[in-house]
């Protein structure tokens, strides 16, 4: 399968002359690239992949897929697969259907259509639910179609909008899994847009943060989580200790804080709240001057060494408060 | 050994709610019975109790040569305009829900307006309008009548199917290759069909069964079957009227019968 | 002798010279008369027999309107180029479209020959046009019901026929004003004495109120009424048909005139032909035709009707004699008043 390098060149977009969705953002993609577009509702990602699929025209700046400037191409002649949150199956087709819907949009001939539509329905472990309608089917099953449907024309980019977000928690990270490992397979560009800082931390080769309609940061999930550039990244990204001793403000995550006895600790204090995350715990401690503080405990015991109302010692390497841009 | 069932209490909400169903239900179809005895009533008034069974009227209403022109004309028109008003109310319904027109509230209040005047007036109007005009009263200024009051159904049930439409699976269509006009005739025509065709359901009823709007707008010899069937009663009351009431009622049932097999009432719930 | 070629070619110029000129000298012969005329039986009458032979005579077309309502229509349309040729209706609409200035106010002999051969009544003042036929109204009754035959309007007053006797909705129902007009005559100082009119309908309660004289032809022959007012022709037509004891009595006061009236629009393009129609409509064998099929009495005096019809329809001076004939215009301009009126008095 070929797959295809996606360039953002300055993009904007504003809805209804006011409103503005996605400002000047540049990004770019390579080809075979898992990548994610994360952060809160109303950021941006969505409306920066509704660009590259075409749905949305950007007001300035380019979009470039595989070398080629497809700014003011129509979505049917992209050439892209898509995958919605909500699925967006054919409800008065059969699966089999569905899936050769793309295929048949492209004039395959039928016997061939027949083939990859069980190849594409094998692919995804759904064999035997050809003539099936998606309303009998369950929503992880409709997701594995609409899967099925968008791979089976083989399209140098997938993209994805919040495609597990309809699932529970336990099938969510099985299809995180299949997604990840199907797309490494394939080697096509996928695009992932995603709330969820975890889910990306978890599949994207790298991730760009955005927030109000711009990129915060681009990057692999350990320079996201590790080296946040900007307070909003610390903060969106897992646990974080926003440290402001002048200068300018440290990010520290609380696994690196290790916790000591009161005496000679940077910081001392008592533990107000300890809760149990199975292989850590967090506690939440006040120290006797400044905001509280989170701490990680990774324990191999039964339970953490700290309870609420010990008095606690806390120390940290300064390499590990990481300085964040203003 | 198992255990008791347990007893279900009487409950005096669901016996009264079942009451209002029976009693809601005999109003609605006591009128349709006592038509079915007039109409089987062998002498030319209603007479208590029935005297005798007798198909007189209906071969009356059959063999009569007005009746049956009106009849078939009545079948004709309101045919052409459940196709008139079923492609110009899902073009004016996918207009007003997806077309981003300014003062979408005001046009849609203008779609619907038809429904709104009386109809008598309605017909009065287009009377006078076709006369002054020069028109006259052809066949197809009549069919323009119904369509003008039947098209508001249509757009008022596609609008709900359009209401519950999920767009993405037009641009899922359109993703996959599909061209916009494809995307019309591959997912959203099929998706809106149930609502188009309910809406065209009631136009067909609507159409065959006016008679405000046709009253000034039919012809002579080219007159539809609720005018005839008004006229005829001013003359001879008899069963005949209650014949016909009898048919039109048959041939609206198999209508909505024949499209709910066709398209299913179904698929329009399930959307 | 004509070659055979030359035959075909002279035919064809003929055919060629035919089709050009056809359509206009069509249109030029072929006139169309547009006129308003009743259903029933008496529309199927005129459809049938009169129609047609009126066509074939006259060299025209005629089309006939048996879709109400008439005057409506007629207001619409271009009083230049006017819907009807001819208006067919009872007596007190003509006089509704005359006001209007829709009909022409008077016709005569001059331009209807046969008005010469007509009963008085059927131009007298009372009337707008000319009427071609009348019925009488008066009251029908069971005679299954121990009832004597009555004798005077006040007979429907008879406690005895407490909920059993049947009346019109006044205003919709010309037979229910003309009737509201006989109470003032009977009871009061005469048809215009609305005062006593009132009191006398109030002392009618409780009646059974229909709007078409067909419901009260049902009601009668369902026994649902015992008597009721009622045009004669209303139980007349089921002689034969019909072996429900019911009868009809001219009571002693005068039978009310329920008139079938011809008029002529002013703005008809064809004022001949529509006076040659009305002229049709009076001649004796079409007035026998009618009349003996719908139980009309025929306008015009030299009509001779069969002697089962003879004896029960108004076919002598004498008998025409008990026609009364309301004063429609006279009605008419107090037509509001009188409808809120009655209308109270009947709904409580």
């Amino acid at each position: 399968m070929t797959s295809a390098a996606i360039k953002l060149d300055q993009v904007t977009k504003t809805f209804d002359g006011r409103v503005m969705a996605v400002d000047a953002v540049t990004l770019d993609i390579a080809a075979g690239e898992f990548f994610s577009l994360l952060g809160p509702s109303g950021c941006g990602k969505t409306t920066s992949l509704r660009m590259i699929a075409g749905f949305e025209h950007p007001d300035s700046g380019r979009v470039h897929v595989g070398g080629r400037d497809i700014t003011d191409l129509p979505v049917h002649r992209r050439d892209m697969g898509m995958v919605f949150q909500s699925y967006a199956l054919f409800p008065h087709r059969t699966v089999a259907e569905n899936v050769a819907f793309g295929l048949r949009m492209r004039e395959v001939p039928k016997p061939e259509i027949e083939r990859r539509v069980a190849a594409a329905l094998a692919q995804v472990a759904l064999t035997g639910f050809e003539t099936r309608k998606p309303g009998q089917l369950s929503g992880g099953q409709q997701q594995r179609v609409a899967l099925a449907r968008a791979l089976v024309v083989e399209p140098p980019v997938l993209l994805c909008d919040e495609p597990l977000g309809a699932l529970d928690r336990k099938l969510r990270q099985q299809m995180q899994f299949e997604l990840k490992e199907l797309q490494k397979r394939l080697g096509v560009t996928l695009v992932f847009v995603t709330h969820d800082q975890e889910e990306a931390l978890a599949m994207s080769d790298r991730i760009a943060v955005m927030n109000g309609g711009k990129v915060e940061q681009v990057g692999t999930p350990t320079e996201i989580y590790e080296r946040p550039r900007t307070r909003f990244v610390a903060d969106f990204i897992g646990e974080i200790n926003i440290l402001d001793g002048g200068g300018p403000l440290r990010a520290l995550r609380p696994e690196k804080i290790r916790l000591v006895a009161p005496d000679g600790a940077r910081l001392a204090g008592m533990v107000e709240t300890a809760n149990y995350l199975g292989g850590s715990t967090l506690l939440r401690v006040r120290p006797t001057t400044g905001s509280s503080m989170l701490v990680r405990e990774t324990h191999a015991g039964e339970r953490a060494s700290r309870m609420p109302g010990d008095a606690v010692g806390l120390t940290w390497n300064d390499s590990d408060a990481v300085a964040l841009e203003s | 050994m198992s255990a008791a069932p347990n007893r279900r209490p009487f409950d005096v909400g669901r016996a009264a709610y079942l009451t209002l169903n029976a009693l809601l239900l005999a109003f609605l179809l006591l009128p349709i019975a006592i038509v079915l005895v007039f109409a089987l009533n062998p002498t030319p008034y209603i007479s208590f109790p029935p005297v005798g069974v007798s198909l007189r009227w209906f071969e009356k209403f059959f063999g009569s040569a007005e009746f049956m022109n009106a009849l078939w004309l009545s079948l004709w028109v309101a045919s052409v305009v459940l196709v008139l008003s079923i492609v110009i109310g899902a073009a004016c319904a996918l207009a007003l829900a997806r077309g981003n027109l300014p003062g979408r509230a005001v046009m849609t209040a203008f779609f619907m307006s038809p429904l709104m005047v009386p109809a008598i007036l309605t017909g009065l109007a287009l009377f006078q309008a076709y006369l002054l005009s020069g028109i006259g009263r052809p066949v197809w200024g009549l069919i323009a009548a119904h369509t003008l009051v039947a098209v508001p159904y249509v757009i008022r049930t596609t609008l709900a199917v359009l209401h519950n439409f999920d767009r993405r699976i037009e641009e899922a269509a359109a993703v996959l290759g599909a061209s916009p006009t494809r995307v019309f005739f591959e997912v959203t025509l099929p998706l809106i069909r149930p609502g188009v065709f309910a809406g065209g359901v009631f136009a067909f009823i609507v159409s065959f069964d006016q008679f405000p709007v046709s009253l000034f707008l039919v012809v002579p010899k080219g007159e539809t079957l609720p005018v005839v069937l008004f006229n005829y009663m001013k003359f001879d009351l008899d069963g005949a009227i209650a014949a016909a009431s009898m048919v039109s009622i048959l041939l609206a049932l198999s209508v909505v019968l024949v499209l709910e097999r066709l398209i299913g009432l179904k698929a329009y719930v399930k959307l | 002798m004509i070659s055979r070629r030359k035959a075909l070619r002279t035919g064809a110029g003929l055919a060629a010279i035919a089709a050009v000129g056809a359509p206009s000298i069509l249109h030029a012969q072929t006139k169309t008369l547009k006129i308003t005329t009743w259903g029933g039986k008496w529309g199927e009458v005129m459809k049938a027999t009169v129609l047609p032979a009126f066509e074939k005579e006259f060299k025209c077309t005629v089309s006939a309107d048996q879709a109400f309502p008439f005057l409506p229509k007629l207001q619409v349309s271009s009083k230049n180029d006017p819907i009807y040729d001819v208006l067919h209706t009872n007596s007190n609409e003509q006089w509704n479209a005359v006001v209007e200035g829709l009909v022409m106010a008077k016709i005569t002999a001059k331009e209807v020959p046969n008005i010469a051969d007509v009963y008085p009544y059927a131009v007298s003042d009372k009337i707008v046009g000319v009427t071609i036929f009348t019925s009488a109204i008066g009251l029908g009754f069971r005679t299954d019901k121990g009832l004597t035959k009555p004798t005077s309007w006040k007979d429907l007053a008879d406690p005895k026929l407490a909920g059993a006797r049947g009346g019109y909705l006044i205003p919709v129902n010309s037979l229910g004003q003309a009737h509201l007009m006989m109470l003032g005559k009977v009871y009061g100082k005469g048809l215009t004495d609305l005062d006593a009119a009132y009191k006398a309908l109030e002392a009618l309660k409780p009646i059974k109120l229909v709007d078409f004289t067909g419901q009260m032809e049902k009601m009668l022959l369902s026994a649902e009424v015992s008597m009721g007012v009622i045009h004669d022709s209303g139980v007349y037509r089921y002689e034969g048909a019909n072996m429900q004891p019911v009868d009809f009595a001219s009571p002693s006061e005068g039978v009310l005139a329920l008139e079938q009236v011809l008029n002529v629009t002013p703005g008809s393009k064809v004022k001949e032909l529509a006076f040659a129609y009305i002229d049709y409509m009076l001649r004796p064998d079409v007035q026998k035709l009618l009349a003996e099929a719908v139980w009309y009495s025929p306008a015009n005096k030299k009509v001779k009707l069969e002697a089962k019809y003879d004896a029960k329809l108004l076919t002598t001076p004498e008998k025409v004699a008990t026609l009364i004939q309301p004063d429609w215009k006279w009605y008419n301009a107090r037509r509001e008043d009188i409808d809120a009126r009655v209308t109270k008095i009947l709904k409580g």
